[in-house]
């Protein structure tokens, strides 16, 4: 019988695992439609589903103002409270509240786009596409060079490539270390790191059920396979549970991260 | 598939592989440590927690980097 597997046709008749070609076969999205030349793929529409639930989470969380709140309004309010009081003023201190609003923005938009992955009919985190962790991260980056320009001037700078506390004669080797750390490999990692994650996610959560799927469908006439399909689907649910951990996690310590960034613009000495 | 891009993906696994080894032995001692700050001082748990997760996070950071090159590669 022919399956259609990760969008590659595969005989289950003559091949006995299917291989896909290649791994990057996993990072191929088909444009959906075309609008004005310009094609539109799976994770873009997926990402205005995103912004459009966290929008509507928040709307009808806070849409009324009551003394007390519905339990789904405490559960949204503890939310942000965490990210607002542990994240912003925790970390990056009393002037932590104005960069809540953007920690609170990326902390849902992360969290509801990593929760896609176990998404039952989605089953596609859109951060696992190097362009959504890679946008995020330069406007990270953006934020947190434009604090430190705007808190300490050109001195911001200065402190980085010329640092006063350092012996003079090793001033100029920590400086360069220090500007190809803060300016160039700090988005790096945050955007990898985040990636990263959610696509060892993917892959992992895609060949398990896939695996357990050729098993039970693909040559169901044997006499175990069944069984060893089910066990593969076991294994899956497992690391489903896995996977909420880690998209929440992979959430947090991006918002921690940037906060933590902000910190050091704002803060010179510490 | 070629013979030498099949060299290539294995050396790469074996790659990836060596990229795990120290982050795994860096973050077994990092929660390791957390869990023993954490036992002789719970009130600064929710400290601790956070500096582990930096930890975690910054640790973790050169295996990914090494996945990344697998698929790379």
């Amino acid at each position: 019988m022919e399956l259609e597997i990760l969008a590659f046709p595969c005989d289950t008749q003559t091949d006995v695992v299917c291989t896909p070609p290649f791994v990057n076969e996993l990072f191929e999205t088909p444009d959906v439609f075309t609008i004005f030349g310009v094609g539109v793929n799976r994770a873009m529409l997926l990402m205005f589903v995103a912004a459009f639930v966290v929008i509507a989470l928040l709307y009808f969380a806070l849409r009324k103002r009551a003394v007390v709140p519905s339990k789904f309004g405490t559960a949204v309010e503890s939310l942000l409270t965490l990210v607002k009081d542990e994240i912003a003023t925790g970390i990056i201190g009393p002037q932590g509240a104005k960069y809540a609003p953007y920690l609170i923005s990326i902390f849902l938009f992360i969290l509801v786009g990593n929760l896609m992955e176990i998404t039952p009919f989605i089953n596609f985190p859109i951060t696992s596409r190097m362009a959504l962790p890679a946008f995020l991260a330069i406007l990270t980056w953006v934020i947190f060079v434009f604090a430190g320009f705007k808190e300490q001037g050109l001195g911001y700078l200065g402190h980085i490539v010329w640092p006063k506390d350092v012996p003079i004669a090793l001033r100029w080797l920590v400086g360069i270390i220090e500007f190809v750390s803060i300016f160039l490999v700090r988005p790096f990692s945050l955007a990898v790191r985040l990636f990263a994650n959610l696509v060892a996610g993917h892959v992992m959560l895609t060949l398990l059920l896939v695996t357990g799927y050729v098993y039970v469908v693909g040559f169901s006439n044997a006499t175990f396979n069944g069984l060893f399909g089910a066990l593969w689907w076991v294994l899956a649910l497992a690391i489903f549970l896995f996977e909420v951990v880690v998209s929440i996690l992979q959430a947090y310590i991006f918002t921690l991260l940037s906060a933590v960034y902000i910190q050091t613009s704002v803060h010179p000495e510490h | 598939m070629t013979e030498i891009e099949i060299t290539k993906g294995a050396i790469a696994l074996i790659g990836y592989g060596l990229a795990a080894i120290g982050p795994g032995v860096g973050i077994g001692i990092l929660a390791g440590n957390a869990v023993q700050a954490m036992a002789r001082q719970p009130e600064a748990a929710g400290m601790v927690r956070t500096t582990m997760f930096l930890g975690i996070a910054f640790t973790e950071a050169l295996a990914l980097i090494g996945f990344v090159l697998f698929f790379l590669a």
